[in-house]
């Protein structure tokens, strides 16, 4: 029970890292404000919160299950084995990234965006799928493979969705047109 | 037989949209005209996104293509955040505004970014107050629509810096003083047709700016391969990946720069670096063509 706790506790952890920056990187690039922090950090949440929200089908699929059969429990814990062996590599290889980024000087800062974020951020669908097919493969158990499949259409969709969101704002911002106002510096 | 030379790729972004160099305003761009260019060049990618575009009879709708270059503009913004970019001209700007600041006959130093889009190195030059107070930003482009943008983002954050629509290099569109003025751009040059850099660089000579520093890809394959990687993770218009691909195919070598720059203004001390063709350029993705005017 403990190693399963666990292991879910690790994947809710990278799912959650991944659904807030994928929030974040569905709202760069919107507004075209150079200070952009506080909106950097609330499309991190909405992806977050979203990605809790799309989550929830798979985590009742499993809790049902699992109340219903306990002895599914010990084969949702190799599904999910199995996909933390895929995800916990590509994870640290991000907070590698990241701390590069943070600690790197301001001339070197963008190798990690373009060594590593930049090729992660490509390779993120199919670093979901392959999660998903290790689940598949590893347990050979449909409710688990359907369980793994709804997760990763989960994460994938937290961008497009967060990102349909900040498109609708910047095309009402676009059809505004431009406001200036009376007290120009 | 001499290999003929394939035409030189054309970008979308410079296609869609056109203004009329001397009086600043909009031309109409018929869709057949962009799509027979693009089958000149045999871009037919390119073609299939230009095909897409929303049209009003036989020319491109224009509110559309606003609405896509503001899009595309407010995109690069962010990939210019992640290169630094505002960063890296700002440290070769201050080198250049400290000197002019403490001349004995010192009035303000006017920075100007030709070329500037939604004016992102304006405006984070302005945020930071990179320069200090006596250094007046000033971002000119053709294009209006641009402009009132930048105008109204620098508005909406309370920042000390101006835009202008315009060809930079008239006298009096944005260079008033031409001796404290510095004119700056950031991935302006590869829009420039080869034959056409002269006549750039030209206009640096005629005003008699103090110095120039433009910024732009240093080609290579390296180039190329990182500008389809970051363009693909990076951009969701189809159009800023196309053309950002493009971006660093097309960008002049430094040699070229220096040819150009050394016989239309000979009165600079001009200097551009590339990195070897067979190593990536990881310490200077972006690289600028600088010249100093040389003094008496």
């Amino acid at each position: 029970m403990s190693s399963a706790l666990l292991v879910l506790a690790a994947l809710l952890a990278i799912a959650g890292l991944d659904g807030a920056f994928a929030g974040f990187r569905a709202s760069c690039g919107r507004t075209g404000l150079i200070r952009h922090r506080t909106e950097d950090r609330r499309a991190a949440r909405s992806g977050l919160v979203l990605l809790a929200v799309l989550l929830v089908p798979a985590g009742v699929l499993v809790a049902v299950d699992v109340l219903l059969h306990p002895s599914r429990l010990e084969t949702y814990r190799l599904a999910g084995y199995a996909m933390l062996e895929v995800y916990l590599p590509y994870g640290l290889l991000v907070l590698l990234a990241l701390a590069g980024y943070l600690t790197l000087s301001w001339r070197r800062r963008f190798l990690a965006s373009a060594l590593l974020l930049g090729p992660l951020t490509l390779l993120r669908p199919l670093v979901a799928a392959a999660g998903a097919a290790a689940a598949c493969w590893t347990t050979h158990d449909v409710a688990a493979g359907l369980v793994a499949l709804v997760a990763m259409g989960a994460v994938l969709l937290v961008e497009p969705l967060v990102g349909r969101t900040y498109a609708r704002q910047q095309a009402s911002r676009l059809q505004r047109g431009p406001q200036l106002s009376d007290k120009r510096p | 037989m001499a290999k003929q030379a394939s035409p030189r790729p054309l970008e979308l972004t410079d296609l869609v949209c056109s203004v009329d160099p001397h009086d600043g305003s909009r031309l109409p761009v018929r869709q057949d005209a962009v799509l027979a260019a693009l089958h000149e060049t045999k871009q037919r990618r390119a073609a299939r996104l230009a095909r897409a575009l929303p049209t009003r009879g036989e020319y491109l709708d224009e509110d559309a293509v606003d609405a896509l270059l503001l899009r595309v503009h407010a995109e690069l913004q962010r990939l210019g955040e992640e290169l630094q970019l505002p960063r890296r001209l700002a440290e070769t700007l201050r080198s250049w505004s400290g000197p002019l600041l403490t001349a004995p006959s010192a009035g303000p130093v006017r920075v100007v970014d030709v070329g500037c889009g939604l004016g992102h190195v304006v405006r984070w030059l302005a945020a930071h107050d990179f320069l200090g107070p006596r250094v007046e930003l000033v971002g000119v482009d053709l294009n209006a629509t641009l402009v009132a943008h930048a105008a109204s983002l620098a508005d909406q954050e309370g920042l000390r810096c101006r835009f202008v629509t315009g060809n930079a290099f008239t006298p009096g569109v944005a260079v008033e003083d031409p001796e404290r003025t510095i004119i700056i751009s950031s991935g302006l040059l590869h829009h420039i047709a080869p034959d056409e850099l002269p006549g750039f660089f030209a206009a640096h000579e005629v005003l008699g700016v103090s110095a120039f520093a433009h910024f732009d890809v240093d080609p290579s394959r390296w180039a190329t391969v990182g500008a389809w990687v970051f363009h693909q993770a990076r951009m969701r218009e189809p159009i800023s990946r196309h053309d950002g691909v493009l971006s660093a195919r097309r960008a002049h070598p430094a040699q070229r720069l220096l040819a150009a720059a050394g016989s239309s203004a000979p009165g600079y001390e001009v200097r551009c670096h590339d990195a070897p063709r067979w190593q990536p350029a990881l310490a200077e993705v972006l690289r600028p063509i600088a010249g100093a005017r040389r003094r008496a």
